[in-house]
């Protein structure tokens, strides 16, 4: 398997952990401010507010662990100084 | 996906024969996940295939190497663009340090570069640029000299225009949101500003092309970045400007969508926002490019023709064409092309550009001329030696440039917190979010609070409005950018500054390394000795001194021992006459007889005296007393009788007991290092107040003896002759090799000082000391606008005094934050070594003894 291969593999196996995590961030919020008297508007617009963020957060820790585990043992070990804070294959 | 495989073209070199190839490819078949291995002879390579997850690059490197191999890297520059903060300096590195091949990735934020170290064949320049691009900037391959130079300086007044057009529309436009959003107050002004400007639609239109056209960068940026992971400070901007122009457009059009109405239409910070962002960038990108005005000066010095000597004609040919042996001539005023040796002419030449030293230096034929040294009275004609990469002046740019583009230790510290921080900061924005929304609302949210500087009333705002602002300039005023470009900064202007005064460090860490230092070890001899005896004290029996000098002299003028020859310099410096002698011999081991103007002369140790019993009597105990004080000395007789004593040593170079009086200034232990004997080196040690010795110290065991002193906890920097004490210098925290001339490529150390001069030492160690003293300052206010702005702008102050950051201060203070560090870096542009500011007789006086005479 080729280098583009196993990256566009990692990116299709990273965005089916972190995607899940943001809209089940998104979701909890939701419900929690369902619980209170908040307008469906603060509702909503906090739920895509703290999910975006999640996303943000979740897509760089997961696409980096992911590599980590597909990439093997030299690679990882030196490596994850730089690349928290990042990112998906290109494909 | 450990059942995947990978194939690669594994270069391996010292391959010479098949037993060879057997040995690799067992090696590499020994390692645990290789598949499948062929290794051919020529062209030297190893076809593998291996599951990437068991078995790693850098092992199959190791298993090649342990069996002897090598397995080839090579280097390479890109120059990237769009990089504006340290986040974006981990993106970089870590997507090439992700591409299989590449060894080593140092990305530097102030040059705008990115290093690499990678295996040929198993990456291309093509594929490193695909992958830098693919983060969400731009990528090329770096030229070398003036080229790379005119590129880096078009693409940053680019810059500088590109910004700088933004900035005017951002801030003109800004101004009218500005005069629209708070008309009410504009007093006497009204009658000037139409009241329709103070309409939301209006306000809105306004704004509108600010976010989307100057502020447009950071959505695209962001989103490039977003699409392969990566979180860069554009997305903080981008979330900032677009969270408050979202509310902004929502209360305006939907004023009773519960994000607070008409009362919290945020046009006005989403358009102040922009322009302060840009306003930073656009200051950033004007100061950026002054604290590299080393290495541009340093570029500026190749010249572009040379007039080569071609049979009878004189022609101009470009000065990258010159080739080794060409002959070329130089007229006064003008440039030198190339490195040579002169062969017919006489001038003086400004050296001062390469070598820090003042004065020109005179040339006559066979010295050698450096390329980009400027020829001032005479004319020349000089032979090529060196051209192109070979040049003493573009070993030195080549030198100055890897080391702004090496990271020091505190560096990759501030990297590594700038590049994890955003991550950081994002989670903060959730949770204060969260609490904004969930707890600090209810509880502490009053509609007459306003923001800060600002006389703006929150009014109506709801609690998602309310809570999405104060995360928001959480986002905005978190902006690590200061950070990441405090250190950078302040080591290229550092690195440069030291080149302009004749020091190379070859990397950030041996300025940081010398920043610490605790001890200095100098070599003795031709470091801080002359390494040649000198003439330093006569004793008469019953004549003048300068007749003892005289005679001694011409008894030795024919001697080609060190010691004769020392004598007649000594006469020379005493303008002394000096005849020729009638007659010559040499006593092995014991000195010389002379007939001179009809007198029979005995000059040499006391066996020699002892031998034609001469006695010394009175004498003896002046000998004793020079012989203590580390001098060899000679005993004198004419005609059978003692005539006089003379002594020579080898004695401090100039400037040496000056820069170790300064050394001891700046609280440094300063130790000598040698071979001689404890007494002579004492003696010398006496002379430059040496603090310790360490004598009769074989040059094998000179690194040994640094080991020892880093052994009991001290930096220990060692200065000496780049050759000869090589280990010594590599097993020092700062080796710094003195007296280089300027083939700095062969030297080792990790510092080198061009000029035979011990001052440069206290020049390093005070760039050293400034620099660091810039990079702390700048982290210190770096870090300190982050911990006090981000709990401000998070809204901690809020339930005491109901006042909030509004973004569009977040972001002017953001900027305030980098352009501050930036300009504080530039002020070591001012900095001037104490040895090149104070008097030079200081102390030069006191070093080289001056030939004492006494009479007994």
């Amino acid at each position: 398997m080729d280098t583009d291969s196993i990256d566009r593999e990692i990116a299709r196996r990273s965005l089916r952990l972190y995607l899940p995590i943001s809209l089940g961030a998104a979701l909890l919020f939701f419900l929690a401010a369902t619980g209170g008297e908040y307008p469906w508007v603060a509702r909503i617009g906090g739920a895509v507010w703290v999910g975006i963020l999640t996303l943000i957060i979740a897509m760089p820790v997961v696409t980096s662990w992911v590599k980590r585990r597909a990439r093997g043992p030299d690679r990882a070990a030196g490596k994850s100084a730089s690349q928290a804070g990042r990112r998906e294959p290109q494909g | 996906m450990s059942e995947d495989t990978l194939e690669i073209q594994l270069p391996v070199e010292g391959m010479t024969c098949a037993s060879c190839v057997a040995h690799v490819e067992g090696a590499l078949r020994d390692v645990p996940g290789v598949a499948r291995v062929a290794v051919t002879l020529s062209p030297g390579r190893a076809s593998l295939s291996f599951d990437p997850s068991r078995a790693g690059l850098d092992r199959l490197r190791r298993a090649v190497e342990e069996v002897g191999y090598r397995v080839p890297t090579a280097e390479i520059t890109l120059e990237i663009q769009g990089m504006t903060c340290a986040s974006c300096v981990a993106h970089v590195e870590g997507a090439l340090k992700e591409l299989p091949g590449v060894q080593e990735a140092v990305v530097n934020l102030g040059l705008g570069t990115a290093r690499l170290r990678y295996i040929p064949g198993l990456v291309s320049s093509g594929q490193m640029k695909r992958a830098v691009r693919n983060v969400g900037y731009e990528a090329r391959e770096r030229d070398a000299g003036l080229d790379a130079l005119d590129r880096e300086r078009q693409a940053r007044q680019e810059e500088i225009r590109r910004q700088g057009r933004n900035l005017l529309i951002a801030a003109a436009v800004g101004l009218l949101v500005m005069a629209g959003t708070f008309y009410d107050m504009l007093g006497p002004l009204k009658a000037i500003v139409p009241a329709w400007l103070a309409e939301k639609w209006v306000i809105g239109l306004l704004t509108t092309p600010i976010v989307f056209g100057p502020g447009r960068q950071f959505f695209t940026n962001s989103w490039r970045g977003l699409r392969h992971g990566v979180a860069d400070m554009n997305l903080l901007y981008a979330t900032g400007i677009g969270a408050a122009y979202g509310i902004a457009v929502i209360n305006t059009l939907f004023p009773r969508a519960g994000f607070g109405g008409e009362g919290a239409t945020f046009f006005e910070s989403a358009a102040l926002l922009t322009a302060f962002i840009i306003l930073g960038r656009w200051l950033e990108a004007l100061t950026r490019g002054r604290t590299s005005e080393a290495i541009r000066k340093l570029m500026r010095l190749q010249p572009k023709v040379a007039r080569v000597v071609r049979g009878e004609a004189e022609v101009e040919v470009p000065a990258d064409e010159v080739e080794v042996g060409d002959l070329i001539l130089v007229r006064p005023g003008e440039s030198i092309a190339v490195d040579g040796h002169v062969q017919e002419g006489y001038s003086a030449v400004d050296e001062s550009m390469l070598t820090g030293e003042s004065l020109p230096v005179e040339k006559h034929g066979g010295d050698t001329v450096i390329g980009g040294t400027l020829n001032k009275t005479g004319a020349f004609k000089f032979t090529a030696t060196r051209v192109g990469k070979d040049t003493a002046l573009a070993q030195i740019i080549k030198l100055v440039e890897d080391a702004q583009a090496s990271k020091a230790p505190i560096q990759k510290l501030a990297d590594w917190v700038a590049g994890h921080f955003i991550l950081g900061v994002h989670a903060l924005a959730i949770a204060v979010f969260l609490f904004w929304f969930f707890f600090g609302y209810s509880r502490f949210f009053d509609p007459a609070s306003s923001f800060i500087l600002s006389p703006y009333r929150l009014g109506e705002i709801g609690v998602f409005g309310f809570s999405l602002l104060l995360s928001v300039t959480v986002l905005v005023i978190s902006c690590p950018c200061a950070v990441g470009l405090a250190t950078p900064s302040a080591m290229m202007a550092g690195t440069g500054k030291a080149a302009e005064h004749g020091v190379l460090f070859k990397g950030a860490e041996a300025i940081e390394n010398a920043s610490h230092l605790r001890t200095i070890v100098f070599d003795k001899t031709g470091t801080l000795t002359r390494g040649e005896p000198s003439l330093t004290d006569v004793v008469s029996a019953e004549a003048e001194a300068n007749e003892v000098v005289r005679l001694a002299a011409i008894a030795e003028r024919r001697s080609e021992h060190p010691l004769g020859e020392a004598i007649v310099r000594g006469a020379v410096v005493r303008g002394i006459a000096l005849g020729e002698p009638e007659s010559f011999d040499s006593i092995p081991g014991q000195g010389i007889e002379a007939r001179v103007e009809s007198r029979l002369v005995l000059l040499g140790n006391r066996k020699l005296m002892d031998g034609r019993d001469v006695l010394f009597g009175s004498l003896l105990s002046e000998a004793e007393r020079l012989e203590h004080e580390g001098k060899t000395v000679m005993f004198l007789a004419v005609d059978g009788r003692a005539f006089g004593l003379i002594a020579v040593a080898d004695t401090l170079k100039d400037h040496a007991a000056a820069a170790i009086e300064k050394l001891h200034e700046l609280g440094l232990e300063v130790a000598m290092i040698t071979g001689d004997n404890r007494r002579t080196a004492e003696a010398i040690a006496r002379q430059a107040r040496i603090d310790r010795v360490l004598a009769e110290v074989l040059p094998q065991d000179k690194a040994e003896e640094i080991r020892k002193l880093q052994a009991a906890g001290r930096k220990v920097a060692m200065v000496g002759d780049g050759v000869n004490d090589a280990p010594a210098l590599a097993q020092a925290d700062v080796g710094m090799a003195i007296g280089s001339g300027t083939d700095v490529a062969k030297e080792t150390g990790h510092v080198i000082l061009i000029k035979d001069d011990v001052r440069d030492v206290v020049v390093a160690l005070e760039v050293a000391k400034a620099t660091m003293r810039k990079v702390r300052q700048n982290l210190f206010w770096a870090f300190i606008y982050n911990m006090l702005g981000i709990p401000i702008g998070a809204g901690l102050l809020y339930p005491l005094f109901q006042l909030v950051v509004s973004p569009e201060l977040a972001g002017a203070l953001m900027a305030v934050s980098s352009v501050s560090v930036t300009l504080n870096t530039l002020l070591l542009r001012r900095f001037a070594p104490s040895t090149r500011t104070s008097s030079p007789s200081h102390g030069q006086r006191s070093l080289t003894p001056a030939p004492a005479a006494t009479s007994a």
